[in-house]
């Protein structure tokens, strides 16, 4: 077993949308929605997913199996006010190893006919098994493809 | 409505007990324990109304002055490695309003003359309702009280 450590790091994501708020909440708050634009990783993809979207419910993803393993999402909201801010706390998981625990805020702000989305995660690394610049870098291709989810939905079918 | 606001900080309190990790870890893992010592004001009371101290279990801590509107944190345990790190998340709320959400790292390191105890939360402060310094000072007023604590016990054995 690798010696026991915790590294603790925050960093931070601001993205604008051409969406209002009610739009870009319910890319979070939709189960369909945000299976559609929330996997990670092209790898291995979105296995399983559920979303029971409210105060103290629990949102669960687990991968698909891929070489470097299974990865498993186990969040918990702490705070849903509607189309301002949504706060969950999560683990992540590959096979058995816990990698981090974490708080995510999400907020939510009116620009133009727009959104300026603001994500901050303060996590802890647990025992050298992930990297915070890995974590930040799939965020970000996360809220690249909410970005594709919006425009896509937005043009006529 | 409510001027919405996030802070997002974290306090780290590092403090070095006249008594091994076991021992310190075993103050946080017992309601009873922590109820003696988990209170952040001199007068104040803490109690728990729920502790299931194990890796998906939560605890629901009560703590205010004898007379007054109360605090209330509801937390879920995710993270324990007996006599080296307990990682929660949860948040906290008073009169019916969350005041923060956050993850509470605690590490116990074997020292010299005990116990080296580094406590790190990382918190979304929500709306204004509480600052940074006054956590910090509410951890230093707790830890000294788990100092008072630890101090009896060694006595009473």
């Amino acid at each position: 077993m690798s010696e026991p450590s915790v590294v603790h790091v925050s960093f931070s994501i601001e993205r604008r949308y051409d969406a209002s708020p009610a739009r870009v909440f319910a890319a979070f708050s939709d189960p369909v929605a945000k299976r559609r634009w929330s996997a990670c990783h092209d790898e291995g993809g979105l296995g399983e997913h559920m979303l029971d979207f409210r105060e103290g419910g629990r949102e669960t993803m687990r991968g698909a199996p891929a070489e470097s393993g299974v990865y498993a999402m186990n969040a918990t909201f702490q705070e849903i006010v509607p189309e301002q801010r949504i706060i969950y706390s999560y683990e992540l998981l590959r096979d058995e190893f816990r990698l981090s625990i974490s708080l995510a805020t999400i907020e939510f702000h009116r620009d133009g006919a727009g959104t300026r989305l603001l994500f901050t995660e303060q996590a802890a690394f647990l025992d050298g098994h992930d990297r915070p610049e890995w974590r930040e870098q799939g965020s970000r291709i996360g809220f690249d493809r909410l970005a594709e989810y919006l425009a896509q939905e937005q043009a006529p079918a | 409505m409510t001027e919405r606001s996030v802070i997002h900080a974290t306090v780290t309190v590092e403090r070095v007990f006249r008594a091994s990790p076991a021992r310190v870890f075993a103050a946080w893992s017992s309601a009873e324990a922590l109820s003696r010592w988990m209170s952040p004001v001199e007068d104040w009371q803490a109690s728990y109304d729920h502790f299931d101290f194990r890796i998906g279990g939560g605890d629901r801590l009560r703590f205010g002055p004898p007379e007054g509107e109360a605090y209330v944190t509801e937390s879920r345990f995710l993270d324990i490695v007996p006599d080296v790190r307990i990682i929660s998340a949860g948040s906290m709320s008073t009169a019916g309003t969350r005041v923060t959400a956050g993850v509470l790292t605690v590490e116990f390191k074997a020292a010299a003359s005990g116990c080296r105890m580094t406590l790190t939360e990382q918190t979304a402060f929500l709306d204004g309702h509480e600052r940074p310094e006054d956590h910090e000072a509410g951890w230093q007023e707790i830890l000294n009280k788990l100092a008072v604590e630890l101090a009896r016990e060694q006595q009473a054995a």
